[in-house]
């Protein structure tokens, strides 16, 4: 399974990184996910604004079909160009709006995008049949054969459906992450295939040069903003930092530390708490990047990663050899010391997630308290390090398995009880989903404000 | 769960809302050149002479109709359209439908005083005026 991270703050005094993004103060921060949200209503706004200009009127009920068929049509295809922007991992927005925002807005925006995408299907099939006197099933057939581009259109839209549907959280918990993430490719294919239709069969496209270029601009846009962070970003990194496995460790049952070594790691500007896409060229790794947070704060000259053996990805890491070779991409993720508004912190980590907790645990700046949650004994790691940074810095780590007499349950009360003053304090969470919640829940019981409540789940 | 029915309900709302904002009757706004001798719609009295009279090109939004009547006997006998919009698929598809309805109509009222196609109100428009306009040329 992948590594849940959490977001932490750079501690810059102590951990000289250099950063690359430029820091925003908080109040500009808090305004890029509402800027984004803006900007893509008026992007929607604009849409609707082309179809009603070039729409004179609605007659009849082929009229209304067809007119909402073209209606949702055109924002499907503006959805589309959005959730392209919204998965290239644009530093600025993955980084001030979070990964795990980014990618609930996805899965959110890529569900309504697939429900509009069918409606307008339906609608278009149902209004040209009516005004066209035919039935439902040959216009369609009419439609697919004798339209340009619409064999290719329906190939894209069939598998924009079946990309939903895979993705679909119970589909989902039945694949495997490599599974899922190759299936998830195929809507690039899916967004091409479908791109032609739009101009050639549009009618608000069909006589507008301008509108046709606009149209142009939205995807080649995106198109860009995907192929200068998604692939040339990672490449250069990869040809900057040469970055290599120097040991593989194993820290308990079926779960390792991988130590990657490299040139210049220190202008990678990653922060305590954030995250790499990790891609290992050896045989059978080679063609996914899997997300896994940082066990160790990065020192410009080594980064680590700790991994739990759950998928055939991280499962094989433990074979990797030293000396393979490494991309990474990224760094990735909000859940850094930046989140924090007050003086002291509670963390929660739920079994893995404890790697990007551990880092923010040592470096974070204030009175740290870690409790770290595992459902029996054997499976807690790291432990002789969390000891040595509670010993060095006092600080206060709290171990809960499940099977121990005195386990810390995740209620309001027995997070007071260990934390009084947890209602003035920032929480990180990072764990699996069941019990992120149930830490959630209950700090904000204990009076934690939601704005404090830092957490990226990482249920890919 | 509940975000998804109310997104899926404001979306309904807003699609119908801005449907019913736009005029629900045909608003044919089309410009037909002045053609010489034209006199008022239907035909003037005295049988047309024979021939084969090319209408006037009627601009729609989708493109120019033209049409061209055929007159045998005084009497229409045939319609051969110039050109329809044909820009995209369903140009094509409505004038596969409309085109025969239309000519078969025109034919059998012998004038162009007949109903728009339903589904293709604008090609229709632009049929009736352009024949309209090749008739008034026979009838000059």
């Amino acid at each position: 399974m992948a590594v849940p991270r959490s977001q932490n703050n750079p501690v810059t005094t102590r951990f000289p990184v250099r950063r690359r993004a430029v820091v925003l103060p908080p109040s500009v921060v808090r305004l890029v996910p509402v800027a984004a949200g803006v900007l893509v209503g008026a992007g929607a706004a604009g849409v609707l604004g082309l179809w009603w200009v070039d729409t004179s009127s609605v007659v009849g009920a082929s009229g209304w079909f067809t007119g909402a068929g073209r209606i949702c049509g055109l924002l499907a295809g503006y959805g589309c160009a959005v959730l392209l922007v919204l998965m290239a991992r644009v530093p600025l927005l993955d980084r001030y709006a979070g990964t795990d925002r980014l990618a609930r807005w996805h899965a959110s925006g890529g569900r309504y995008v697939v429900v509009l995408a069918s409606a307008h299907v339906l609608l278009i099939v149902w209004g040209y049949a009516l005004s066209a006197h035919a039935g439902p099933v040959a216009q369609a057939w009419t439609l697919v054969w004798t339209y340009p581009d619409l064999l290719t259109g329906t190939a894209g839209f069939l598998l924009l459906l079946a990309t939903g549907v895979v993705s679909a959280r119970v589909a989902r918990r039945r694949l495997r992450y490599e599974t899922w993430h190759l299936l998830h490719a195929a809507t690039y294919l899916a967004f091409f295939l479908v791109f032609g239709h739009q101009l050639s069969d549009g009618a608000d496209f069909m006589a507008h040069r301008p509108v046709q270029l606009a149209w142009y601009a939205l995807y080649f846009g995106a198109a860009a903003v995907l192929v200068r962070y998604r692939f040339v970003a990672p490449v250069r990194s990869a040809l900057r930092h040469r970055l290599r496995v120097a040991e593989v460790r194993r820290e308990g049952p079926g779960v390792v530390s991988v130590l990657v070594t490299g040139r210049r790691l220190d202008r990678l500007g990653a922060l305590p708490g954030q995250f790499f896409r990790w891609r290992f060229l050896a045989p059978g790794l080679w063609w996914a990047a899997n997300p896994y947070s940082l066990s160790a704060p990065p020192d410009g000259r080594s980064l680590r990663i700790t991994v739990k053996a759950s998928g055939g990805h991280s499962a094989a890491l433990a074979a990797v050899a030293p000396g393979t070779r490494v991309w990474a991409e990224g760094p990735y993720g909000g859940l850094t010391a930046d989140a924090a508004r007050a003086a002291g912190t509670l963390l929660v980590a739920g079994g893995v997630g404890i790697t990007p907790l551990r880092t923010l645990f040592e470096t974070l700046p204030g009175d740290v308290v870690l409790v770290y949650r595992v459902r029996r004994a054997a499976e807690l790691v790291l432990c002789a390090e969390l000891d040595a940074i509670a010993a060095r810095s006092d600080r206060a780590v709290h171990y809960a398995a499940g099977d121990a007499p005195d386990a810390v349950p995740l209620t309001a009360r027995a997070l007071v009880r260990l934390v009084p003053d947890l209602a003035a304090r920032d929480v990180y969470l990072c764990g699996p989903p069941g019990m992120t919640d149930a830490a959630r829940r209950a700090v904000l019981r204990a009076g934690v404000p939601r704005g404090r409540v830092h957490h990226e789940s990482f249920t890919f | 769960m509940r975000r998804a029915v109310s997104t899926a309900v404001l979306t309904t709302a807003g699609v119908v809302v801005l449907l019913s904002l736009k005029p629900h009757h045909s608003t044919v706004l089309l410009s037909v050149p002045p053609v010489p001798g034209a006199s008022s719609p239907g035909r003037a009295a005295g049988p047309p002479r024979d021939g084969t009279f090319t209408g006037a090109a009627v601009r729609t939004p989708y493109g120019p109709v033209r049409v061209a009547a055929v007159v045998r006997g005084g009497r229409l006998v045939a319609v051969r359209v110039i050109q329809v919009p044909s820009g995209t698929g369903r140009d094509q598809q409505i004038a596969g439908y409309a085109v025969p309805r239309l000519a078969r109509e025109a034919i059998g009222a012998d004038s162009a005083r007949i109903d728009a196609v339903s589904g293709a109100s604008y090609t229709s428009q632009g049929y009736i005026d352009s024949l309209q306009s090749a008739l008034d040329r026979a009838d000059g």
